[in-house]
């Protein structure tokens, strides 16, 4: 699985870190997600999944 | 159509969990309608999931006019009555307030805070506890024992406001949602004394709160007007306890009148409460308008040509929604149904796009702790009336119930 986060796009609203807190973060100064693990586990495929579809932004892209 | 021949805006609901039948007709066959506001104006009224959500996130549409004074008008209360901000600088107004404001409501921050939510929750039911057990008839009002507190004491902090206040704001709140005309704007302009005092306040002694520091960012910014900040103030204070308080009141009547939800609760309060929040969120539908956005283009959408200028009522969660699009059969299976179990995702119960409730996780923490220790701590709680007999604010733009009595 691969993920990208498009820093531009986000609204801090911090769905992905709720959905899946090991593989996403908010930035402290700005709550803008971050990527803590561009390659987690697949047992964290479907929360990736889900924070994916969740997010409010659209920021998130998940690929094979 | 002529303004005579369209819906006219609010339709009749059977109870405060229902919605009106219309709304199930208007997805089918008219998910973008004309209608007339409350205040007697030409709006359009989108319904259907697929729309709403499109809406939300179409950045030609906006919060401020064009022509200010040329926009229709939705009802006679003073929030979400008719057009705010600068039409030139809506854009980077918004992303200078998302920018200031988002930090310190970040799901970490709001993490941090869930011990702190969880001691005021424990202690509003030790209290309701007691007041049960000293009431002959063994009835309790959930509102005024927890409902209402607990968003109120939660925003006050984060903002910095005297929980002392809360007597007076809650007035003037409640003044400014009511469809009365003169009073409501009356009320609003109040409500920003009040704010533009305390504000006064934090620039001679700023605290480590929300408004110190939007004190501290108006004074260091000449595009952000004092007008702007204080008007920033008072939609936080409103919007940060009017929500929350009626989605606690909404939430426990859900549970209550499905009996075997919240059986299911309170034999897993940890493992199912945060599905039963989100189902709250998706269905409840606390007032009788919608989030309302003005056209800054033309647009075709859902067949319809909306033009630069026109209204749009959507029908989705804020502080005084339908929220159709959320019981849309074509997303959500028996969309009608509280289903904490449902498969589907992806309720637009806090919005979408860029003006996503920035108040979603806060909110979540405290639905969070109030529902799993409901559960965990009166498993036998039931509602002391029934649901036509709650005393519904139907003449206010939040809707919600004045008192919820409760028994176990």
């Amino acid at each position: 699985m691969t993920i990208e986060v498009d820093q531009d796009a986000c609204v801090g609203s911090g769905q992905c870190v709720l959905t899946a807190p090991d593989v996403f973060d908010q930035r402290d100064e700005d709550a803008i997600v971050e990527l803590l693990d561009a390659a987690p586990a697949a047992g964290q495929w479907p929360a990736v999944r889900n924070a994916a579809a969740g997010c409010p932004a659209a920021a998130i892209r998940v690929g094979a | 159509m002529t303004l005579a021949d369209r819906p006219a805006l609010p339709f009749a609901r059977p109870n405060l969990l229902d919605l009106a039948p219309l709304y199930e007709v208007l997805r089918r066959e008219a998910p973008i309608t004309p209608v007339t506001t409350p205040a007697g104006d030409p709006a359009w009224l989108a319904t259907r999931y697929a729309e709403v959500r499109e809406l939300l996130g179409d950045k030609r549409f906006g919060r401020s006019h064009p022509e200010p004074e040329r926009a229709s008008r939705i009802s006679t209360a003073a929030v979400q009555d008719g057009p705010t901000g600068d039409y030139a600088s809506e854009a980077t107004d918004h992303a200078r307030m998302r920018r200031l404001l988002t930090p310190a409501f970040s799901a970490k921050r709001m993490r941090r805070l869930s011990e702190h939510v969880q001691e005021l929750v424990d202690t509003y039911v030790d209290a309701m506890v007691a007041d049960h057990d000293r009431a002959p008839d063994g009835v309790v009002d959930l509102h005024a024992h927890l409902a209402f507190p607990l968003p109120v004491a939660v925003i006050c902090q984060l903002l910095g406001v005297p929980e002392t206040d809360g007597e007076h704001f809650r007035a003037l709140s409640d003044r400014m949602a009511t469809f009365s005309g003169e009073d409501a704007q009356v009320a609003r302009e109040e409500f920003g004394r009040y704010m533009a005092g305390l504000a006064a306040a934090k620039r001679a002694e700023p605290g480590e709160d929300v408004i110190s520091d939007l004190v501290r960012a108006q004074a260091e910014d000449e595009s952000f007007g004092y007008p702007e900040m204080v008007r920033l103030c008072v939609g936080l204070l409103f919007a940060g306890h009017e929500t929350t308080v009626n989605r606690i009141g909404l939430g426990t009547l859900f549970l209550l009148s499905n009996p075997e939800q919240w059986q299911a609760l309170v034999a897993d309060p940890e493992g199912r409460v945060d599905a039963v929040i989100e189902e709250i969120m998706r269905l409840g539908a606390p007032g009788d308008l919608g989030l309302l956005r003005y056209a800054h283009s033309d647009v075709e959408i859902g067949g319809v040509r909306i033009e630069r200028g026109d209204a749009v009522i959507l029908s989705v969660n804020s502080v005084n929604s339908v929220n159709s699009a959320n019981r849309d059969a074509d997303v959500f299976a028996d969309a009608e149904a509280f289903d904490p179990d449902r498969a589907e995702r992806g309720h637009v119960g806090f919005g979408h796009g860029p003006h996503f409730c920035i108040g979603a996780s806060l909110a979540r923490t405290e639905l969070r702790a109030v529902f799993a220790t409901l559960a965990r701590r009166l498993p036998d709680l039931r509602p002391a009336v029934g649901l036509d007999e709650l005393d519904v604010r139907t003449d206010h733009i939040t809707g919600g119930v004045r008192s919820l009595p409760v028994r176990w």
